[in-house]
This record gives C-alpha cells, structure tokens and sequence, in this order.
C-alpha cells in the first residue's frame, strides 16, 4: 500500500518569529493566579499606604519640620494597619490559612512573596516598636517620655527602610510571575506602585493635618502627594506604552470601570488642589476631595492592575505574541 | 547491567531474567527492565515525549489518574476533537492535546490521510523552575532525582506559584487548598520503577530515563526525522531551544513537535520570573527614595 507522503508542513519552522494568531481552541495557556483581587488589592493598597506613612513620619522627624508632633504620632499610629489588617488579609488568601507561619521557614531572593513576608516582619517590629514607644511617651512622665522619644527616634528608621519596602515590593510580586501584563513592564509597574503609595500616605496624613489645624503640613502634604502622582502619570505613560508595543493592552478593558477610578485618582486631585488654591471658604472640601481621590484611585489602581493581569494570564493570544523571542530579555 | 537491543528496544540484558508474564514481588530496579535505566539519587531524570508517535490512546492520562488516585475533572465533552480533558489541573497531571488540522484538508491532502497531531502535556520539570523560585514556603523543591515536587506537608496555598509557571501547570485544588502537579512519579522512582505514564505508553511516546541520555536520543530521532522528509520536526525545551529560554536553561521533560509551539498552546519564548525581581524591587525603592528626598526639602522648609 503506497502512503502519500505529507506535505511538508507550511514553512517557517520550528520557530519564527511573528505570531501568526494560532490557539489551541482558545484555551488559556497559562493559569491566572489565584488570589481574591479585592483582599490582595485591599493588602497592597494598606502596605503601601502604612509603608509610607512610616516613611513620612520618619522624615517629618529627621528632617525637624516644623510642628511636627502631630504628623509623626498619627504616622506612626497609621502605619500599624499594615502588620494588623493587613496581616490578616494576607493570610484570609491563603487557601490553607492556618498553615501561615510555613512562610517563616525559609526566605527566598528569588520569590518576592517570600521578600515581602520578612519586609513585613521586619516592618511589624520595626514600626510596632516605634508605634509603643510613642503611645508609652505620651501617658508617662516627662523624664521617661525623653527616653521613650529617644527610642522612637531610633526604631523609626530601619521601620522606615521597611516601609518603603512595603511600598513597592508588591509591584515585584506581580511582575515576577509568567502573566503577561504583570511581566511586561517590571520597571514602570514599579514605579507607579512606588509613587501611588507615596500619594496615599501624604494625602491620608494631609487630611489628618488639615482637620488637626496644621494647614502649612497639610499643604506640604499636598504637594507631596501630588509630586508623586506626577511622577505615577509618567511611569504609567511608559507601561501603557510598553504593553501596546507588546500587544497585551486588549485585557486591560476587563478592568475598564477600576481602571477609570484610578485615572480620575491620579488627574482630579491637580484640578481640585488649584481650585482650593483659590476658593476661599471651599478649600478645606477641595483639599479633602482631593485626598480621597487619591486614596481611591491609588486601591483602585492596584485592584485593577491585578483584574487586567488575571485577563492577560486567560488570553492565549496575548501570551502568545508575548512570549516571543524579540521579547526575550537582552 | 549492561543495556542492549532487545526486540528494537534498548533494554537492559535483565530482561532476559523474568521470562514470567507475573510477578509475585516487585522486581528490584524494575526500570532497567521497562526503560533500560536504573534509578538512583543524585541523577536527572527526565521525559522525553516525542510527539510523532503519539496516537492520542491517553493510557498515560488514565495510568496516572490511577497510580495518583487522581479524581476525574470533567465528565463532561468540550468539543474540541477528542480531547475531553482540555488542561492541565491539579487533578490532571497528564494531558494529551489533539490538533485536527482541518484547513489542511482540501487543499493538500488526500481523503482519508489524517492530519493530526497528538500530544501528551506534562509538567516540563524545569532546570530553572519559576514555580520553585516563587514558593515562598519551600513546598515546592527538587528532589534527588532532579525533578519539581510540591511537599503536600508544607503548602499552605498561598497560590503564588499558579502565575509563576510559564506553562500553566500548576494548580490549586480547592477542596485541599493545596497546589499539585506531575510528581515525576517521585514515590515510584524511590522504589526504582518507571514512572507510571512512560510506562504505560504503547507506543514510547513518552520515553522515561536520565536527561542528557534523553537529549542524546532525541537528537539522533530528529536526525531520523530530518533525514526521511520530516523537516518541520524540532525539541521543545532542549538547551536553550524554543521552550528553554530566558534563563530557563532546559526542560527535564521535553517534547519533539512539529508544528510551531503554539499549535499545542505552548510559549515560544517563556522567560525566567525570578529575573525581574531585582530589576523591579530596585526601581520601586528609587522612586520612594526620590519622593522621599522630595519630603526632605519640603519639610526643612520654614514658612
Ligand atoms: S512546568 Fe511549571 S510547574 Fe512544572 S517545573 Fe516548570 S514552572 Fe514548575
Ligand atoms: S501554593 Fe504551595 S507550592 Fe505553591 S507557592 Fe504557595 S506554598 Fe508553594
């Protein structure tokens, strides 16, 4: 019996590179990860804000601004919702939550969940201590509040170095995975998560400041939070840039609605700020307004970063046209 | 030991040893006899799945089901030619694709002369595992028999290491909370027998032994393949290859294929996570640093 013998099979092989559409049937070739996007966001969103917070309250200190009192004790206190609540949604997440402490066994320069856990630690002593010795100054008697400072003073700064970690080392736990939009852009994702932490923290302690009566720290503040949303809007220039070169932007509509908070969160608060810059009897309103916006749109940046990532990680295409050798890192 | 053609196989001289069909105890070293290798820590093993002579039978699909005491996942049909299974899973740690390529089909070929390509997916077993690499709880190690386990004692689910996997396999069970993947057969290599897919493989698609001894077979089959008019045939995941890159190195189960890789929804070009944890860590800490530097100036101002 005589076979007919294949034809040889269309040219271009075994590799090549442009990616000609090919799925299997449209099943993902990769699997989204696994984490509630609401509680992981949520996690994020607090450790960037609590980082910072500590990072404010340390420089405020340092730096001797004036009338600082106020600033530095609601930053350190700010700081400890990140070693409580958001231990707690870091560990709801695990799928097998009371085997927790299994992430103290090793630590792993490779695997940013493993950073992120010890940054955590180090942070929960580093700013528990600071927060304890704050809270010990303010009830004792003058002698021991001097002391107590002095200790502050000097927990404050590796809490510090911590919380600047904790502020930015969840951009590295999204880009250090397969999934495409995550890993497109490690840099710029970084920076944004960087600054948009940096904003949280200077617009929630401007708030503070504000309905405390301190109006020139609540204006420096401001200016601070919104420095790091410039600095945000360009980062996220570049990733935009980078996943549409990519072609991986198309997932990034999954996150439509979250994605629109965050960019209202990131434009808004110029026009609110020059607006309370010239209202007279308004400011106060603008001010704050401001600062929830930036609140709101630093959550939802993170929430939609992780939404647009889950999509990307379901597109077989995307990955595809991703996963291709002129991508490769040089 | 020494191995040798037997009946166009290379098995070991001890085959010659049993001529019994059953056996009452398990025979020491029993993989030198079903895959000419003996087990032994310290080594690599690995697969090499040569997809040429697959026939779509999923006797490794079900040979692993059954040595795994691994539920089914969907009893259900997808639609998509034979292939009922669709994925990889934490229930599913073999997975044979099937690719009608019906386009093909008026135009240049036949009637009656198939087009398809089968092929049995499996956890690739990674020189540079990014699965590992994420594992902040070290669940997921290697073994001494250089293949990627999860230590089901140790997992706490944290889920990381499901995006970090640059072929989709690994995967959390939701009633254990636990992640699960292709063990490479770890229980049956400490007693010395052939993993339970390879075993079962009618055809030797899928060829169990020590890595570089695989890669050297899979260079010679290639040759072969070349040379009587297959010159779409190439490795997935050898050194370097397509399928290895981005500091992946090389894949201890590795594929022969002949159609670009995404035809059976495999990257090209995957790279290494871990890789940009530095880069990444690095450029966050600069841009906090230089805001902070910013607060300085601010703050030192008197008004
Ligand atoms: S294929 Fe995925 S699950 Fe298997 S070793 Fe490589 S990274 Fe880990
Ligand atoms: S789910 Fe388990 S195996 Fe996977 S990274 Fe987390 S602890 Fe490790």
């Amino acid at each position: 019996m005589n076979f007919i013998p294949l034809p040889s099979p269309s040219a271009a092989r075994p590799v090549s590179d442009a990616y000609d559409g090919t799925t299997y049937y449209g099943r993902p070739a990769l699997k989204p990860a696994p984490f509630e996007n609401s509680v992981v966001g949520s996690y994020i969103f607090l450790a960037g804000l609590c980082g910072v917070a500590q990072v404010i309250a340390t420089v405020a200190d340092v730096a001797r601004a004036p009338r600082r009192e106020g600033l530095v004790r609601r930053g350190r206190l700010l700081s400890m919702l990140a070693p409580t609540l958001g231990s707690v949604l870091l560990v709801y997440d695990l799928h097998t939550p009371k085997r927790f402490y299994n992430m103290l066994r090793i630590a792993r320069p490779t695997s940013p969940m493993s950073i992120g856990t010890w940054i955590l630690m180090g942070f929960s002593i580093f700013s528990g201590a600071t927060a304890a010795a704050q809270v010990a100054a303010d009830w004792v008697r003058p002698g021991w509040a001097r002391l107590l400072h002095g200790i502050a003073r000097t927990t404050q700064v590796p809490a510090a170095v911590a919380g600047a970690g904790l502020g930015t080392y969840t951009a590295s736990l999204l880009s250090s995975t397969s999934t495409p939009l995550w890993a497109a852009a490690p840099k710029s994702l970084a920076v944004q998560f960087g600054s948009s932490s940096m904003a949280s923290g200077a617009a929630a302690l401007a708030m503070a400041e504000r309905h405390a009566g301190s109006r020139s720290l609540a204006r420096k503040l401001d200016t601070l939070a919104l420095a790091a949303l410039a600095v945000e809007l360009g980062a996220s220039v570049v990733s935009e840039a980078t996943y549409r070169t990519r072609g991986i932007s198309a997932a990034e509509d999954a996150a439509a609605d979250t994605r629109t908070i965050a960019q209202i969160g990131t434009i808004a608060p110029f026009a609110l700020q020059m607006l309370a810059g010239k209202g007279k009897r308004s400011a106060g309103i603008l001010s704050d307004l401001a600062s929830l916006a930036i609140l709101a749109g630093s959550f939802c940046l993170r929430t939609g970063v992780m939404e647009a990532g889950d999509e990307s990680a379901r597109r077989p295409q995307d990955y595809f046209r991703f996963a291709k050798p002129g991508n490769l890192p040089k | 030991m020494g191995a040798a053609m037997i009946a166009g196989l290379p098995l070991s001289n001890r085959v010659r040893d049993y001529p019994e069909s059953e056996f009452r105890h398990p025979l020491p070293h029993e993989a030198e006899l079903t895959a000419g290798v003996r087990i032994e820590p310290g080594r690599s093993y690995g697969f090499f799945t040569d997809t040429t002579v697959c026939i779509g039978c999923k006797a490794c699909e079900v040979a692993c089901k059954e040595w795994n005491n691994l539920p089914a996942d969907n009893l259900g049909l997808t639609g998509d030619s034979y292939d009922n299974t669709g994925h990889l899973s934490a229930n599913t740690w073999r997975h044979v694709a099937f690719i009608e390529q019906m386009a093909d089909r008026p135009t240049e070929m036949r009637p009656f002369q198939s087009n398809w390509l089968m092929m049995s997916d499996v956890c690739k077993h990674c020189h540079n595992p990014p699965c590992m690499e994420a594992c902040p709880t070290g669940a997921l190690f290697k073994t001494e028999f250089d293949t990627v386990v999860v230590q089901q004692d140790i997992c706490n689910g944290c889920g990381y290491c499901v995006p970090a996997c640059p072929f989709g396999v690994v995967d959390l069970n939701p009633l254990d909370g636990k992640a699960h993947k292709c063990t490479l057969c770890y229980d049956r290599l400490k007693g010395g027998l052939e993993p339970a897919c390879a075993k079962s493989c009618p055809t030797d698609s899928i060829q169990f032994g020590e890595v570089a001894d695989l890669q050297q077979r899979a260079a010679k089959r290639l040759e072969h393949l070349h040379a009587v008019g297959v010159p779409s045939a190439y490795l997935y995941g050898a050194p370097d290859g397509p399928g290895a890159t981005g500091g992946l190195k090389y894949l201890n189960a590795f594929f022969l294929l002949t159609d670009r890789p995404e035809v059976y929804n495999l990257p090209e070009a995957p790279t290494r996570p871990s890789d940009r944890v530095a880069p990444s860590l690095l450029s966050g800490l600069a841009a906090v640093a230089g805001l902070a530097v910013a607060a300085v100036a601010l703050f030192s101002r008197r008004d």
